[in-house]
C-alpha cells in the first residue's frame, strides 16, 4: 500500500536519484542541526522555548476531522492560547501541519508536496483514526493507510474524530518533544527518518501530468 | 452616500467594546479539565474479569482492531463429575489508532467487560504506543464514570427487583401474587385459557 514515489523510481532512467530511500533533510536542515549542536546548552533550551510556542500551524484538512480542528481554533477551544497560531498564509509559512482526515491516494502527493514546501523545523500531528491508519476505511483501495506513510509524524490523536481537547493534547505532547529534542538529533546524517526523499523537479512539476512510474508499477 | 472618515475604526472599536463587556467562552483545558457530557466515547476500557473470552467483540468490530489472544484450560473435576474446559484470556488489545469508536464492541459483550471512559488525553507520539494491551485497558476501568442515575419514579433495575424478592420470606411473596391473579383473565381470551393450567403449579411452588 505504500504510495508511488514521486520522485522518479526505478523503472524510468533516473541517474540523478538512484536510491529510492534516502535521508529526508536537505543540506539546508543539516546546516539547522549542525548550528544547533554547537550552541550551549542553555541558548537550546532558549531556542526550543521559541520554537515550541509560536507554531505556525497548516491545516491539513481532508474530512470531517477538519471540522473539530477549526474547533479548537476557535474561541471556545482557542490554541492560540498555547502558541499555535491558526491559519497560516501558506505551507512556507508554516512550522505545523495538522493533517486532519482521510488522506487518500490522489490526495497524498499533495500532501506531500505541501509537507516539502514547509520550512525546517516541521512537525505534523496526524489528527484523526483516518490519518492514523485509514480507519474505517482500512481496506479501502484508494484510502492511504495512514499519512504516516508519505510523510513523518510526530503526533499521532486517536479519535475519529478526536476531541478538541484531544488535539489540544496532542499540541501540548508535541510542545513536549519540542522541548526535549535536539535539531541535531533530529537531522542526524544517519536519518531516523526513513521516508523517500523527492528531487526539485518532482516538486515542480505540474500536478494533473500523469506520471508513467506511478501508474502501474507492476505492469512494467 | 459620502464617506464618513473613521467610520470602519469607530465601528471596530465599538466590536472590540462590546465584547470587553461579554464573558469570556473560552475553557482553559489545560488547566481546568473540561466537563464532558455523561457517556462520552473517549476510550473503551476493560473489565477483565468479566470477559470470557467469547470473541463477539472482536467479530462485530467494523475496523477489527480488537486483539484476542487466548488458550483453553482443563479444570479437572473435583469428585466425579467430568473435567471442565474454559477460556483463558492471553492477550486483548484495542488498537486506538484504528477504532472508530463506534462502540459495537460494547454494545455486543455479552457480560459487560467493555466499558466507555470519557478520557481523551492518550495522543502518542509512536503510532505503536496506541495500542493498549489489557493492563492499559484495564487502567482505563477507574475512570468508568458511575452509571446515570435513574430518573424520578422509574421503576428499579430488574436484577434489583430479583434480588429483593430473593431475600422476602415466601409469605410476603405468596400475599403478593395472590393480589396479581384476578388481574390475569382480563386479558386477551387465549392466552387466559392457557394460562390456568401453568399457574397453579407455580403458585404451589412459590
Amino acid at each position: 500500500m505504500n504510495i508511488p514515489p514521486l520522485a522518479a523510481g526505478s523503472a524510468e532512467p533516473a541517474p540523478a536519484h538512484p536510491l529510492p530511500f534516502l535521508p529526508l533533510p536537505t543540506a539546508g536542515a543539516q546546516g539547522v542541526g549542525a548550528l544547533t549542536r554547537a550552541v550551549p546548552a542553555p541558548i537550546k533550551f532558549v531556542l526550543n522555548w521559541g520554537r515550541r510556542y509560536s507554531l505556525w500551524v497548516f491545516n491539513f484538512g481532508l474530512a470531517c476531522c477538519a471540522i473539530e480542528f477549526i474547533a479548537t481554533s476557535m474561541s471556545r477551544h482557542d490554541f492560540i492560547r498555547l502558541g499555535v497560531i491558526p491559519f497560516a498564509p501558506g505551507p512556507r509559512q508554516a512550522d505545523l501541519m495538522v493533517v486532519s482526515g482521510t488522506v487518500t491516494d490522489k490526495m497524498a502527493p499533495a500532501v506531500r508536496r505541501l509537507y516539502e514546501q514547509m520550512p525546517e523545523p516541521k512537525y505534523v500531528i496526524s489528527f484523526g483514526a483516518c490519518s492514523n491508519c485509514g480507519g474505517p476505511y482500512w481496506d479501502s483501495y484508494c484510502v492511504t493507510k495512514g499519512v504516516d506513510q508519505i510523510v513523518p509524524v510526530d503526533v499521532y490523536v486517536p479519535g475519529c474524530p478526536p476531541r478538541p481537547e484531544a488535539l489540544l493534547h496532542g499540541i501540548l505532547t508535541l510542545q513536549q518533544k519540542i522541548a526535549r529534542e535536539s535539531l541535531g538529533d533530529r537531522y542526524a546524517a544517519a536519518g531516523p527518518r526513513p521516508i523517500r526523499s523527492v528531487p526539485a523537479a518532482a516538486l515542480q512539476r505540474p500536478l494533473l501530468r500523469a506520471d508513467p512510474v506511478g501508474e502501474e508499477p507492476d505492469d512494467g | 452616500m459620502t464617506k464618513v472618515p473613521g467610520k470602519g475604526l469607530v465601528e471596530g472599536l465599538g466590536v472590540t467594546l462590546k465584547a470587553l463587556t461579554r464573558r469570556s467562552v473560552t475553557q482553559q483545558y489545560p488547566d481546568v479539565e473540561p466537563e464532558l457530557p455523561p457517556r462520552s466515547r473517549g476510550v473503551i476500557a476493560l473489565l477483565e474479569e468479566n470477559c470470557t473470552v467469547c470473541m463477539l467483540c472482536a467479530r462485530e468490530c467494523p475496523d477489527w482492531c480488537i486483539y484476542i489472544d487466548s488458550h483453553k484450560e482443563t479444570l479437572p473435576a473435583p469428585e466425579g463429575g467430568r473435567a471442565r474446559v474454559r477460556n483463558v484470556l492471553d492477550r486483548f488489545a484495542i488498537d486506538f489508532s484504528l477504532c472508530m469508536y463506534c462502540g459495537i464492541c460494547i454494545e455486543v459483550c455479552p457480560f459487560d467487560a467493555l466499558f466507555w471512559t470519557p478520557e481523551f488525553a492518550y495522543a502518542e507520539g509512536d503510532i505503536g504506543d496506541l495500542t493498549h494491551e489489557r493492563d492499559r485497558l484495564r487502567e482505563w476501568m477507574w475512570t468508568v464514570p458511575e452509571p446515570p442515575a435513574l430518573d424520578p419514579g422509574a421503576e428499579p433495575a430488574k436484577e434489583v427487583t430479583a434480588a429483593q424478592k430473593a431475600q422476602q420470606p415466601p409469605p410476603v411473596q405468596q400475599a403478593r401474587q395472590a393480589p396479581a391473579r384476578p388481574a390475569r383473565p382480563s386479558r386477551s381470551a387465549g392466552v387466559a385459557a392457557d394460562r390456568p393450567e401453568v399457574d397453579p403449579p407455580a403458585g404451589d411452588s412459590s
